[in-house]
Parts: structure tokens; sequence; C-alpha cells
């Protein structure tokens, strides 16, 4: 039995918000060391692809996070900053808003309360 | 517990440390605090004491003591110190250092002793003296 955490899973897919443009995408797992080389490559595959000024990440469905999470997440912040754009993060879960406050990136990051809020944000 | 250092394992030792916190008595934070300072000490370990090596033992046990949840974290890696590294300034806009932050902040007490062929990490966490319900102890194998 496999009762390591499985490979990152999109949810459902990434999707391009034409009206702002935004790239959107949502996980579904928690992330650790084992599968964040998975968000890694998710993520800089879709900086790459779309070169997004705003990057939205649904992680409503991502109950845990640890610190090679956090890693990802800031190596894609750096990426994305050199072309000017913003990586959001919305839909919090406890545990990973605690590890994020206490990486002082809840105030690097753009945080949100859902998609539609981050959307508007300007 | 036994398992080989492989990522894949992580998950599975921090919810069975994290099963036996709220068995002694933490609250839902003690126990989400004490769960994560077992994934950050064993990525410590699979990445800088073993190297990404993949088959290499750590041994992770946890007992109740003078009030306390102790986990005790063995590897035999290269033996290095994570505490007597050079201290750097924490930059949140640079990836790294976050696992020692975490466990220097969410445990009571962390302790590394060498052992010449490697290292024994003992995290204690305090379990609040009103929630103490003494039905689980002893050492988990």
């Amino acid at each position: 039995m496999n009762e390591g955490n499985p490979g990152l899973e999109m949810v459902p897919s990434t999707r391009v918000d034409q009206k702002s443009g935004s790239v959107i995408a949502s996980f579904r797992s928690e992330i650790d060391l084992h599968n964040s080389p998975d968000l890694r490559t998710v993520l800089l595959d879709l900086l790459a692809k779309h070169d997004p000024k705003r990057l939205v990440l649904n992680l409503s469905q991502v109950p845990y996070m640890d610190s090679s999470a956090i890693a990802v997440l800031v190596e894609a912040l750096q990426k994305i900053r050199k072309s000017g754009g913003r990586i959001f993060l919305t839909d919090l879960q406890p545990r990973v808003k605690g590890l994020l406050e206490i990486a002082r990136l809840d105030s690097i990051f753009v945080v949100a309360k859902n998609e539609a809020e981050a959307l508007a944000k300007q | 517990m036994t398992v080989e250092s492989d990522p894949a394992n992580i998950a599975r030792v921090r919810r069975e440390v994290e099963d036996l916190a709220a068995a002694v008595g933490l609250d839902a934070q003690g126990v989400a605090e004490t769960g994560l300072c077992v994934n950050e000490a064993m990525a410590n370990v699979i990445r800088h004491a073993y190297q990404g090596a993949k088959d290499r033992p750590i041994v992770v046990r946890a007992h109740c003591q003078d009030g306390c949840l102790v986990v005790t974290i063995r590897d035999w890696g290269n033996g290095v110190n994570p505490a007597k590294l050079p201290p750097r300034p924490f930059d949140p806009t640079q990836p790294g250092g976050l696992g020692l932050i975490c466990l220097g902040r969410m445990m009571s007490q962390v302790d590394y002793v060498p052992q010449g062929d490697g290292m024994l990490l003992v995290m204690k966490k305090q379990i609040p003296q009103a929630r103490r319900g003494g039905s689980v102890s002893g050492a988990r194998p």
C-alpha cells in the first residue's frame, strides 16, 4: 500500500482568463518533498508557456505543504517577477496559511480569499 | 519505525506521529506543528545527510516523557550538525532554511546529538497540562 503523497494532480486543468490575462491553476494533494518536484515542473511549464502577468494558484484542495513546496513557490515567484508578473494564492487552508506566515511569504505573494477576488485585484 | 530515505515515506511517518501526538493530548495546532517538524527533519536527513539517496535507513521513535512528546530521528549520514552551520539571515524571497526555523519555533526543545556514525535528532513538544491524557505511553518501535 502506498501511503505516501500521490503525485500532484491538477484540478481540473489550467485555464486562462482572457479578460485579465491571468493563468489559473488548481491542485489537489498534500505537497511535500515527494511530489514538490511535480509542482515545480507544472509551474515552470506554465510560466514558460504563457508568460502570464498574473498566475493564480487555487490551493483549496491542498491541505498541507512543507518547505520544499514553499521553495518551489518562491522559485516561481522569482521567475515571474523578472517579467513583471505576480503570483496570487487563493483559498489557503489553515496549515498552508500558517506555514506561509512563518516563512513571511504571506506579504510577498498576493493572498486572496478566492479566485474571483484574485482576478479582481489590481 | 524504520523507513528508507525515500521522500515517499515522509507523509506516512508524519501521519503516524500526528496520530500519536493527538492521542497523547496535543491540540490541533500542536499536532500540526509536530507533524510538520517531523516532515522537515526527515527531509533534511534525505537531502543533506543522505544527499538524496533513497535507500538509507531512518529510524523514527516517539514516546512521552516528563509531560512532553519526544520524537527522535536517527540517521547514518554525514553527521553534519545543522545547528552548528553558520547562521544566515532568513530571506523570505530565497528558498532554504525554513525547515530549521520551523523546528526552532514549533518544538519546545531541539537537540542534535552526534553519534559517531550519523546523527540523532531529539525533538520535544510540551503537552499542555490540562490535556495530558496519559492513555498512550511508551516508545513506538
